[in-house]
């Protein structure tokens, strides 16, 4: 801490801070349009922060200035005040001041700063500025180029941020306004953040456009649930709608962005779509609305029915309590084993060697590592607020990327190396690794990415999919990142909450607290063949349809039509629901919700509820007690979502005694609390990884390998948001140039890509940076998804 | 007065390095090279040259800020003379860009940079060609390139091109203009010594500072520190043009009076008429009237009145010519070349703009100049770089000498418009149903 002066008072702050930060410290407020530490350095182009600081003859901006010892700054003289009252009339002469028509009205940075730094008045007689407006910038967002103060927060946001380039400021001096390079839309997965940039109402949400005016509104602290980026968020309400949703920024968990799939599809809370009434299936094979204990006694009815002969799946934003509750359920009442939660089947002891908090690496520790690791997973799809997280440690503080995946990946341009292996050989390479890290042989790719990790320093984060299992524990420590800070594995997993529902014991061979059972269940693969052979007889669904978010999809669909009881918790009829779904409860959507989830890197955070239910909606832990108690279990009464948490935490040892005051509005992580040292240790045998031969990148013998994504706009939020509609993708096949030349195939052509009898069909994209031999589908589509196909080699041809 | 950068100016095929050797060429680089780059610098800090670009920095002073390391050095050279009244660097170039590569190379020396560039205006597609060819034969020669005349100097110089804005002569923009991208001024600090050209430490310097190095190391620091005043030493530049007789480049020697030139060298103004005001150092210099024309020629005595040397270009505006006529120019020059990243100079200069042509409409009162005052005073300091200071200078001391004139003209021209003719008392509107 150092001590400067400020108006003629000593403050104290930390050194080398700007000025108008250090500048709070003693309350004062010192005015700022362009500054924003979250685009980087400062620019000093807006001169809103002019100061003066004894010692340096001109005016100096508060925004670029760090404090120093003895400084003696004055922001309240006359000399100050001229030049920032200057500023504002500066600003104001080309602004069209239509605050009463303008969405920013109300919460403006433009409006406070005039009201409190400007004149109160324009000498200014002259026409102003004209332009066309208001325009679309993009579907999503609306520019008026008038009310433009041209302050570059958006043009920065878009080439240091989220890098993609495309705002620029065209024209020059007065005649500057805010383009896109090329005239095309600005469409990009994060753009949205532009539009809370905003420092005027010059971009504004095209969807949010006249709907409220801030003294309407009320905000509402949440956690997005549609991946498992879990961004902090405010709802923006007006009479129990959900209307905005803004950042809430949280360091340790988005850094205050938001993609836009959690900015914009909030829109599908309010649509006529949505599932809000319990429904079961009546005689004549519709599914009819029924009251919430017809509803209730029929899936009772199923399940016990069923009893040790139900397999219970859940996925996308299910709570760790409603997890919990299923799980007790599952295995209390009806004495059933099968039960799962992840996409593709992870065991108990590499689960247990992963989540070693021994091992764990933070959000933030992608910014401050010395080197980050992307394995097997593509950020932007699987969790895609780190996506603009691995840019900023790139760009700012020269973190050295390494990419290994087997999809050409987005940050491949930022990537001090990137190598490609074959579509599913993700562990194979991560073995190879292994054998390179420790010194064996292995292969010249796998060996580059150690050394380069090596040379980058010691604090090396691993991001990785799930899937990737066993082998990164071991690749760990093999680097010597056990213990520590600053370095380790963030394991993206298969949902939105996947690691909590792991954690409360959702999986065949573990209970609550990834505690041992008896005798394993089957996992997820297994319970479609048992439902499809007739061994399981009831499905019940948590936030999951398995046709569109699981694979091989023609055997679900012999196991959803075989299954006498299908129980689904959903928010949309998507295809396996509509078609086979005997009871249907409404699931909540996310702003309705109370619960907890648990981030990838283990931050419990609360899910608060924002609104109330829509039409018969309940809260799904109440559901989830009514059924148990109709099935038989013996659950003490769970009267709020409190003791559902409560519940949980006596039943996962390192989650004990947790409440949702400890996780407040900014989370907590379990590693960092006492009770983490009861994580059972992980079998010393889990860390024994045989490298296996590596399938490498080259062309197979005959035919394609094929390789699948499940885009970030790949979900029934997207497809239900008005706005976001036009997102909504289609199948497309990704392939390399030489292969489409090979079979005669151009960009943009329709083809049938077909294994096994099946088929889907998908439209050309080549990619140069595909590699040859393979090509890539989309999976989690409503049509075309590529689960229908069955094996790992496709033939193309054209449609 | 001996001169030192003209020498030989108008010499045919000076610009050819076989003249430009017979006539001395590029021994002084062979001199510098064979002294330590300590002893080299000392020269230069010894002989005052101070930055001829505009700003007056201590050319020497500059290399002695560049910070010793690993880090590469750049060396920019500033040929972005876009200036308006300046004209001399194109003269240097296109007939002596020899002197200039022999200037840089001497520099880069002192400084320790390998790396050179020439960032030369687009619309100097002459000079430019001028100076591609001079490079190629230097490289030729072996005054370019490794072991440059067998020392272990290395030093490579590349000739850019600019497209053609005004802003890119400021050195920060200049410095992004060369990396590709658009040429905008950056936040100061870190200055262009820490972090310039590629984020490494960089010299830049004008035309005629450059090539004025050869000189001072074939005469000596001391020897040119004599020439001149005390704190403006040497000889510079001036480009004269406007109402005189004789317009063009002459080279003085700092500190002679301001009539020596402008009456003297250039002959004053056409017969009958006489200096109404004179831009010392660039259309970007405040003013000066026919009152201050015995004052001596250098940095601190056009400071002292409220001017300054600049780039060394004198604009002379005689009484013929209407005041409001010159400001008006001057401030479009600068809103059309403001970058608009900072916000007093965007909109300060538009501003500006829009009250001249108000003025010229007839539709201006007095109180419009206090505006105008007011708005210049507004941007002087406040911006990112000097280019809105650069109008507002002269604009407002514009408006500040020339009061009385602005009047007057604002006057006249109500007078012609629709507002002085208009009926004094306007119809009555008639209120609806009403019979008139």
């Amino acid at each position: 801490m150092i001590t400067f002066s400020i108006d003629g008072r000593e403050v104290q702050s930390p050194e080398n801070l700007m000025l108008v930060d250090a500048a709070k410290y003693g309350d004062v407020e010192i005015p700022v349009f362009c500054y924003e530490p979250k685009l980087g350095n400062p620019v000093g182009a807006c001169r809103m922060c002019l100061v003066e600081i004894e010692g340096i003859p001109k005016l100096q901006t508060g925004c670029s200035t760090p404090v120093k010892d003895g400084m003696v700054v004055h922001t309240q003289n006359t000399r100050v005040h001229e030049a920032q009252e200057a500023v504002v009339e500066f600003l104001l002469i080309n602004h069209p001041l239509d605050c009463p028509v303008c969405d920013k009205g109300g919460e403006c940075p433009l409006q406070d700063i005039s009201f409190g730094w400007g004149g109160g008045r324009s000498r200014f007689i002259e026409p102003k500025r004209h332009f066309q407006k208001p325009l679309e910038l993009s579907p999503l967002i609306a520019i008026d180029r008038e009310r433009c103060i041209l302050c570059y927060r958006c043009v920065r946001y878009s080439q240091e941020v989220a890098e993609d380039y495309q705002l620029v400021l065209q024209e020059r001096g007065a005649a500057s306004y805010v383009a896109t390079f090329d005239g095309h839309p600005y469409v990009a997965p994060f753009s949205g953040n532009i539009i809370e940039l905003c420092p005027v109402g010059a971009l504004t949400s095209r969807p949010y456009r006249f709907r409220a005016r801030p003294w309407d509104i009320e905000g509402s602290g949440s956690v997005c649930t549609m991946c498992p980026g879990q961004c902090n968020v405010t709802f923006t309400v007006r009479d129990d709608r959900v209307l905005r949703v803004l950042q809430r920024d949280n360091a340790e968990v988005d850094d205050g962005w938001l993609c836009d799939r959690g900015r914009f599809a909030y829109q599908a809370i309010h649509v006529d779509e949505r599932v809000t009434s319990p429904m079961v299936r009546g005689q004549d094979g519709q599914l009819v609305p029924v009251s919430w204990d017809r509803a209730l006694s029929e899936a009772a009815a199923g399940l016990t029915a069923a009893g040790s002969a139900v397999g219970a799946l859940a996925g996308s934003g299910t709570t760790n309590e409603e997890g919990f509750l299923v799980q007790r359920i599952v295995r209390e009442a009806l004495g059933s084993r099968d039960l799962d939660s992840q996409r593709a089947p992870v065991s108990r002891d590499a689960l247990l060697a992963i989540s070693d908090p021994a091992l764990q690496a933070t959000v933030p520790d992608l910014e401050f590592a010395h080197a980050v690791l992307v394995l097997d997973t593509e950020p932007v799809d699987d969790m895609a607020i780190l996506d603009l997280r691995i840019r900023k440690g790139v760009r700012r503080n020269h973190v050295k990327l390494a990419i290994a995946s087997a999809r050409p990946s987005s940050l491949d341009a930022n990537a001090a190396a990137s190598v490609r292996f074959a579509p599913g050989a993700g562990p194979a390479f991560a073995a190879e690794l292994v054998s390179a890290a420790k010194g064996e042989p292995s292969s010249d790719d796998a060996r580059s990415i150690v050394a380069l990790l090596r040379e980058a320093g010691e604090d090396v984060v691993i991001l990785a999919s799930e899937r990737v299992g066993v082998a990164l524990a071991a690749l760990a420590d093999a680097l010597g990142l056990r213990d520590r800070a600053g370095a380790g594995l963030l394991v993206v997993p298969s949902s939105a909450n996947g690691r909590g529902l792991r954690e409360v014991g959702f999986l065949p061979d573990a209970g609550p607290g990834l505690s041992p059972v008896a005798e394993p269940g089957r996992h997820a693969g297994q319970i479609a063949e048992a439902a499809a052979t007739g061994d399981i007889t009831a499905l019940w669904l948590l936030g999951i349809d398995p046709l569109r978010d699981l694979p091989y999809r023609l055997r679900w669909e012999q196991a959803l039509s075989r299954a006498a009881t299908v129980i689904a918790h959903t928010n949309f009829l998507t295809e396996g629901i509509r078609d086979h779904a005997t009871v249907v409860f409404p699931a909540e959507a996310y702003a309705e919700k109370d619960g907890t989830l648990t981030h990838p890197d283990g931050r419990l955070q609360r899910v608060r509820p924002a609104i109330g239910h829509s039409g018969a909606g309940r809260y799904g832990w109440q559901v989830l007690t009514d059924l148990g108690t109709r099935v038989g279990l013996h659950v003490p009464r769970v009267l709020t979502s409190g003791i559902a948490l409560a519940q949980l935490a006596q039943a996962v040892p390192f989650y004990a005694g947790i409440t949702q005051d400890e996780i407040g509005g900014r989370g907590i992580r379990w590693q960092e609390r006492p009770a983490a040292s009861a994580f059972p240790a992980p079998a010393p045998a889990s860390v024994n990884v045989s490298p296996a031969p590596r399938v490498g990148p080259s062309a197979p013998a005959s035919g394609l390998r094929l390789g699948t994504f499940r885009s970030i706009w790949a979900s029934p939020e997207v497809e239900h948001s008005p706005a976001l509609a036009f997102l909504r993708p289609r199948q497309k096949i990704e392939m390399a140039p030489s292969d489409a030349d090979r079979l005669g195939l151009g960009d943009g052509q329709r083809v049938l890509v077909s294994n096994n009898g099946t088929q889907v069909s998908a439209t050309v994209a080549l990619r140069q940076a595909i590699p040859a031999g393979s090509v890539f589908l989309q999976d989690g589509l409503a049509e075309d998804s590529a689960n229908v196909l069955t094996g790992s080699i496709v033939e193309v041809r054209r449609a | 007065m001996n001169k030192l950068l003209f020498k030989d100016i108008d010499e045919p095929g000076l610009n050819t390095i076989d003249v430009y050797r017979r006539r001395g060429g590029y021994e002084q680089l062979r001199r510098a090279l064979s002294m330590p780059r300590e002893a080299v610098l000392n020269e230069l800090l010894a002989s005052g040259l101070r930055g001829r670009g505009g700003a007056g920095f201590a050319m020497g002073k500059k290399i002695s800020f560049l910070p010793k390391g690993a880090l590469d050095i750049y060396l920019c050279c500033n040929a972005d003379e876009s200036e308006p009244g300046t004209f001399k660097d194109r003269e240097l170039m296109q007939k002596n860009p020899h002197m200039l590569i022999e200037g840089i190379i001497i520099a880069a020396y002192a400084a320790g940079a390998n790396k050179s560039f020439i960032y030369i205006r687009g619309e100097y597609v002459l000079q430019a060609d001028i100076l591609d060819a001079a490079v190629l034969e230097a490289e030729r020669a072996g005054f370019l390139g490794e072991n440059i005349l067998g020392s272990d100097h290395r030093l490579s110089l590349v000739v850019h091109r600019g497209a053609g804005a005004y802003i890119c002569g400021e050195e920060t923009a200049l410095l992004d203009s060369l990396e590709g991208k658009r040429g905008n001024p950056r936040l100061k600090p870190p200055f262009p010594a820490n972090q310039g050209l590629y984020q490494g430490p960089t010299l830049i310097n004008n035309v005629e500072t450059l090539a004025t190095v050869p000189a001072i190391m074939g005469m000596g620091g001391d020897a040119y520190a004599k020439l001149g005043t005390e704190t403006s030493t040497g000889t510079k530049l001036v480009s004269v043009s406007g109402h005189v007789k004789r317009p063009g480049n002459y080279e003085i020697e700092l500190g002679v009076s301001s009539r020596e030139i402008i009456y003297g060298l250039a002959g004053g103004p056409p017969e009958g008429r006489s200096v109404k005001l004179w831009f010392p150092g660039g259309s970007s210099s405040p003013v000066l009237t026919g009152d201050d024309l015995d004052l001596a020629y250098d940095f601190d005595t056009m400071a002292k009145a409220g001017s300054m040397l600049g780039s060394g270009a004198i604009i002379v505006v005689d009484d013929q010519t209407s005041v409001v006529d010159v400001a008006y120019k001057t401030a479009y020059f600068y809103r059309h070349e403001s970058c608009g990243k900072c916000t007093p100079c965007r909109e300060g200069t538009n501003w500006t703009v829009k009250m001249l042509e108000r003025m010229k409409a007839g539709e201006a009162t007095p109180m419009d100049l206090d505006i105008i005052a007011s708005v210049c005073d507004n941007i002087i300091g406040h911006c990112l770089c000097v280019l809105g200071d650069a109008m507002a200078m002269p604009v407002g001391s514009m408006v500040a000498k020339f009061r009385d004139e602005f009047e007057e003209y604002i006057e006249a021209r109500r007078q012609e418009s629709y507002l002085g003719t208009a009926d004094p008392e306007p119809e009555l509107a008639l209120i609806q149903g009403a019979v008139a």
